[in-house]
Order: C-alpha cells, then structure tokens, then sequence
C-alpha cells in the first residue's frame, strides 16, 4: 500500500508547491507555517486537485478520504441523522460517537463548530480506511475531543494516514514527520529522531527540545513523561 | 467593562458576571456556549431575557472587533486589500489614510505581498490573519475572538499576540482550546453547560483543573 508523489508540481500565481514523495501505512504528520501548503497537499493526494505537472500514484488503496479542515464543507444533510447516512454509517452510533446521542434530528448547523467536527470525523472513523488525509483534524475540538481523535487514528495506523496540523499540545502517535516550507515538501524522518531538526515544532516540543529533552513520540503521554524527565 | 445581569439565551443561563478591562480567556467543552456567549458581547445577537452592556452601553454589530471562528464567516470582501480597509470605509476614513494604513497593517503580519490575492485563495491561517487584521485596523476598544488560534502555526501565534497585546483594545474577550494562551490572560472563565462554572485568576481556576487533560502544560512545565 502505498501513496507516491512524483515530481509533483503545482502552481498558484507566483506561489509553487513541489513534493517527491511516498507515503507507506503509518500516521504522516505535516507540519508547516500558514500558507506554506498543507492543504494544497491534503487535497493533491486526495486527487481533489490535477497536478500542473507530475503524477500522484495510488498503488494497493483501495478506499481514501479526506477530512477538510472546514467540517462545514462537508455537510450535505439537513439533519445529523441524514448527514450520518450520507457516509453510509449508522446514524445512532455516529451520534453516540460524538457524545451527541438523541440528537440526530437537529440540524448540522445548529451545533457549535467543535460538536461539528467532532461529529464528522466521527463518520469518517466509523469504517477503515486505506488512505486516510486528515485537514486540521484538532480544529475547534476540546481536549477531550482532540484526545479521541488521537486514539481513532491510531486505529487506523494499518492504512496511510496523513495529517496535517497547527495543533500544539495533543497529537497522535506518529510514525514519520514531514514539513512544509513555501511550497516544498520535506521529509524529517521517523520519530523520534526527526523531532530535532522539526523547524516548526509546536511550542511545548520546542521548550523540551530546549532543555535537552526528546520525547519519545509526540502524544500527550509522551510530552508528560518527557516533561518528568526535565525536572530530573 | 462587560457586565451581564440574568441572562438567558439559547444554552446561556448566566446569573451575574463581570468582564473587567484587560484580557480575558473564555474556555469550556464543545457546545457550552462560548461562541454565543461571544457573539452577545460583539452585539451580534441580543439576549432573550436579561442583559448585557459594555462600558454600560448595549452592545451594537460594529462596536467591537470580532474574529469569528469559521474563517470564510469573516470575509465581506473578495481581495484581500478590500477586506482590510472595509472597518476604515465604513468610517469615511480619507482614501489614502486607508491605502496608507492598509499596508502599514498588512506589513505586520507579512501578507504586504498579498494585498491583490483573492480572499478564497487564502490558506485558513492566512484567512484568520487577515481577520484579525481587519478588526485591528480602525483600533477598537474591544476585541472579541472566537477561537481563531487553532488555524496558526506556533509561529504565527506569537506574531497574533503581538498584534493583540499591541492594539491597545481596553478589554480583549478570547476563546480558546490552547490552554497555555488561557493561562496567558489576566482572567479565565469556564463555562460548562451554558452556566459560568469558574471565574477568575488563571491560578484560581487552573488550580480546579489540575490533572485534566485542561491543564496547561505551561504551568507543569514551570512548577
């Protein structure tokens, strides 16, 4: 199974994005600064967008979906219950999922941003899935929420997961690193060697890193464990 | 000041609560109600019953600066350098004071180079920055965010809290998911359920939330 990137370029104005890149099963973290092309990215490998020039290869995946980083873009039902229907999943145990239970007849957009998104990534991670792009998955979610989604990811390491975030303190765990910066992409490697050389850690990484201390991968656990480790 | 009196409006049952001057951080689970709560005192919506006045007055769409948290919610205009100088239009600012002030703004967030580009090619943190642009541009004394953090990279973030804590807004009204910004603010609310669950120093109402996944890793880090 496997996603690849060859020589792919494509261009807004004067702005390019390039990628050579293979994706493998595992959970891909991008990283970048705003604007550098992460999204451009999430929506070239889910081939929602041609390359102006290069070739984006699926090879052995056989489903795939992208999560948008606006969970309203998704909405097609004009309630939860149809909205669950819509990704061929139970409504009930969709609702249920998103701790929204006896709620399927209200209107998506009714609910605040946060209940919104938890409720369509909740859709999403109700079946498996090959490839799996993930668009600012932890956007608007509580703590809680985002932890969840953590642990739903981390169900479908099996397949290719890529996720992009700005996400500063809950991550999952993460097989590979990746950044961009003004339109290229850049492999960091595995974790967690990759953590040294991540330009745009998030902001706790970058204390830790500071003090001298690495941690093992980039999940709550693992920034707790290493943040015992830099009172030691 | 912010003060609202037996409000009750949609999830929002709030008795008494007072929003003095200086930065706030409203936080709480998915659908507590931070973002009407947010909205009400952007004057965006009204109550149903109760009050809520800032600086004694009704509040009034206009009146404060406001980000709102769906990025494309916030954009009235389709280029970017509109976008920005449509708080100042509205006021009959003299055209090369906008044109003057537009850039000046832009050059602060390093989107100088992007004043022509189409609001919809804008990435979403691109989107959030130029929001928080336009509410900073005609200097309101109240600054109302909804949650526009999470589109940021961390380097973008600190580049928006200068912009904040630079503006010189009296009362700035944040709601936030990044704990750390929360511990940043003078004074943090917690809401739970549409009701004011904890009000007050960052200390007082971090010290309820230790253990959770709510507590800052800026205060672990530090102890």
């Amino acid at each position: 199974m496997k996603l690849s990137l060859s020589s792919v370029e494509w261009n807004a104005g004067s702005w390019k994005f390039h990628a050579d890149a293979s994706f493998t099963p595992g959970v891909h973290l991008v990283s970048g600064r705003v604007g550098s092309g992460k999204t451009t990215l999430a929506l070239l490998s889910a081939r929602l967008l041609q390359p102006h020039a290069g070739a984006v290869e699926y090879e052995d995946i056989r489903s795939y979906t992208l999560s948008f980083q606006y969970p309203e873009y998704h909405i097609t039902g004009s309630t939860l219950h149809e909205e669950a229907e819509s990704y061929g999943v139970d409504p009930s145990a969709a609702c249920a999922r998103a701790g929204l239970a006896g709620r399927g007849h209200e209107d998506p957009f009714r609910l605040s941003r946060g209940e919104l998104k938890l409720f369509q990534l909740s859709c999403l991670f109700m079946r498996r899935w090959d490839l799996l792009i993930l668009d600012e998955p932890f956007s608007a979610l509580d703590c809680r929420g985002k932890l969840a989604v953590c642990r739903s990811i981390g169900e479908n390491r099996s397949g290719i997961v890529l996720v992009s975030t700005h996400e500063q303190h809950i991550l999952p765990k993460t097989d590979y690193l990746w950044e961009m910066r003004t339109g290229d992409l850049i492999f960091r490697g595995p974790l967690p060697e990759a953590i040294t050389a991540w330009e745009s850690a998030p902001g706790p990484i970058r204390m830790l890193r500071g003090q001298g201390v690495i941690p093992a991968n980039l999940t709550r656990d693992d920034i707790l464990e290493a943040e015992c480790r830099m009172h030691e | 000041m912010i003060e609202i009196r037996d409000l009750v409006f949609r999830v929002l049952r709030i008795g008494h609560l007072v929003v003095p001057e200086g930065t706030t951080a409203l936080i709480g689970s998915n659908g507590s109600g931070k973002t009407t709560l947010l909205r009400l005192m952007a004057g965006l919506a009204r109550p149903d019953s109760g009050s809520i006045t800032v600086d004694g007055m009704v509040p009034v769409p206009g009146s404060a600066g406001f980000v709102d948290e769906y990025p494309d919610r916030n954009a009235l205009f389709s280029r970017l350098a509109d976008e920005l100088a449509g708080p100042l239009r509205f006021r009959h600012v003299p055209c090369e004071e906008v044109d003057r002030r537009v850039r000046k703004v832009a050059a602060t967030a390093g989107l100088e180079d992007h004043l022509e580009r189409s609001m919809d090619t804008l990435s979403g943190g691109e989107k959030v920055l130029a929001a928080l642009l336009s509410a900073l541009i005609s200097s309101p004394g109240i600054l109302i965010l909804d949650e526009f953090d999470s589109h940021l990279d961390y380097d973008s973030l600190l580049l928006a809290e200068d912009l904040i804590s630079s503006s010189g807004a009296r009362t700035v009204v944040r709601c936030t998911q990044n704990m750390d910004l929360a511990a940043q603010c003078g004074r943090v609310i917690v809401l739970h359920r549409g009701m004011v669950l904890h009000a007050g120093s960052p200390e007082e109402v971090f010290s309820t939330l230790e253990g959770t996944c709510c507590y800052p890793f800026s205060r672990r880090a530090g102890r």
